[in-house]
């Protein structure tokens, strides 16, 4: 998403939070494209599309308790991750009472290598679930390519990337 | 627009209304307790559960539209709450409220809190544009909660109130605005 762009959810955030329900259309034809891409790229093309639905509605169920003070993609990616997430352990607990269900894989190179990168994103999106909300917001907006400039975004990167390495060699050492 | 996201679109727009309205509803526990108050100086049940209903679906229906009359709520319940809480402190602390005794101490606070109510309504509004809509909700939100401790000087303690928010308020209102 472009700098004018960003700029511009923020506004329109900003006036929903506020009661403006004419922000309401062109927020939702900013949001829709971000967060479906988003959930799609982290929990896969099946989950992916309702985990970005769910993701939506609950970010435009939370707007009018958006601070102006934070950046709006960054908040709703924050949504999307936690929505992701909860899609992968319904996905899990299902799987545990189906049993060994064949799964589809997601488009790779070989299917190894879609099998181990899979592997991995769970496994990322899980030390990820166990950090704070405002940690896992910031790594979801990294992750969108958020590059926003100055010194309050960096420390924030390296604080939540430093808690996502001690959450992830808690769970699978020093791999 | 396909209709896959028309649908979204709509879903989402319903949940923002509920959101909206789960939000406002956070406030009810002000006028609730506003009315507890009340009830425990001795105000009589009917009357105070009506002007609390009043109050609440003013507070409520406020925030839930947003804008300005949503950002008048808190100055107009902080306005009201010194309305409400001088005639229950001065009944509290003694004083004798039967008939014609009422408007001797009852009247005067009634006015006083009024005061201080348009004091704090004509601050906040100094900080709004346009000013008037904003000054009509927070008093309408005020008016409200001071009459569930001003009805214990009867109407005239009510009247008595808003001259006082009126007295206080236009005045600061006026050298806000130069």
């Amino acid at each position: 998403m472009e700098g004018g762009e960003r700029a511009e959810l923020r506004r329109l955030m900003e006036r929903l939070a506020d009661g403006d329900r004419s922000a309401f259309r062109p927020a939702f034809a900013l949001l829709w494209p971000r967060l479906r891409a988003f959930a799609v790229r982290y929990a896969g093309a099946a989950d992916g599309e309702d985990a970005a639905q769910h993701a939506l509605v609950s970010v435009f169920s939370r707007a009018g308790e958006y601070d102006p003070g934070r950046d709006a993609l960054a908040w709703a990616l924050g949504i999307a991750a936690w929505e992701c997430r909860t899609f992968r352990r319904k996905r899990e607990r299902r799987k545990e009472a189906v049993g060994a269900v064949p799964e589809q894989l997601d488009l790779g190179p070989t299917p190894e290598q879609a099998a181990i990168d899979r592997d991995l994103r769970d496994a990322a999106l899980a030390a990820i679930g166990t950090l704070r909300p405002f940690d896992a917001e910031t790594i979801a907006a990294l992750a969108a390519g958020d590059r926003t400039p100055g010194a309050t975004f960096r420390k924030r990167v390296q604080r939540a990337l430093a808690r996502f390495r001690t959450a992830w060699r808690a769970r699978h050492g020093n791999e | 627009m396909a209709t896959n996201d028309r649908v979204l679109l709509a879903r989402a727009r319903r949940a923002y209304e509920l959101g909206r309205l789960r939000s406002a509803l956070r406030m009810a526990p002000f006028p609730l307790a506003a009315a507890l108050v009340a009830l425990t100086a001795g105000r009589p049940p009917a009357l105070t559960a009506a002007l609390t209903c009043v109050l609440l679906a003013l507070a409520v229906g406020f925030l839930y539209r947003g804008g300005i009359a949503g950002r008048a709520v808190g100055p107009g319940l902080l306005a009201g709450t010194a309305a409400l809480a001088m005639p229950l402190l001065m009944a509290t602390f003694g004083h004798a409220c039967f008939g014609p005794a009422c408007l001797k101490l009852g009247l005067p606070a009634c006015v006083a809190g009024g005061a201080l109510a348009g004091f704090v309504i004509a601050r906040a509004a100094a900080r709004e544009q346009p000013h008037l809509r904003f000054v009509a909700a927070a008093a309408a939100i005020a008016a409200s909660t001071g009459s569930l401790g001003c009805t214990i000087a009867g109407a005239a303690g009510v009247l008595g109130m808003l001259a006082g928010t009126v007295c206080a308020g236009v005045p600061v209102l006026i050298a806000a605005r130069r």
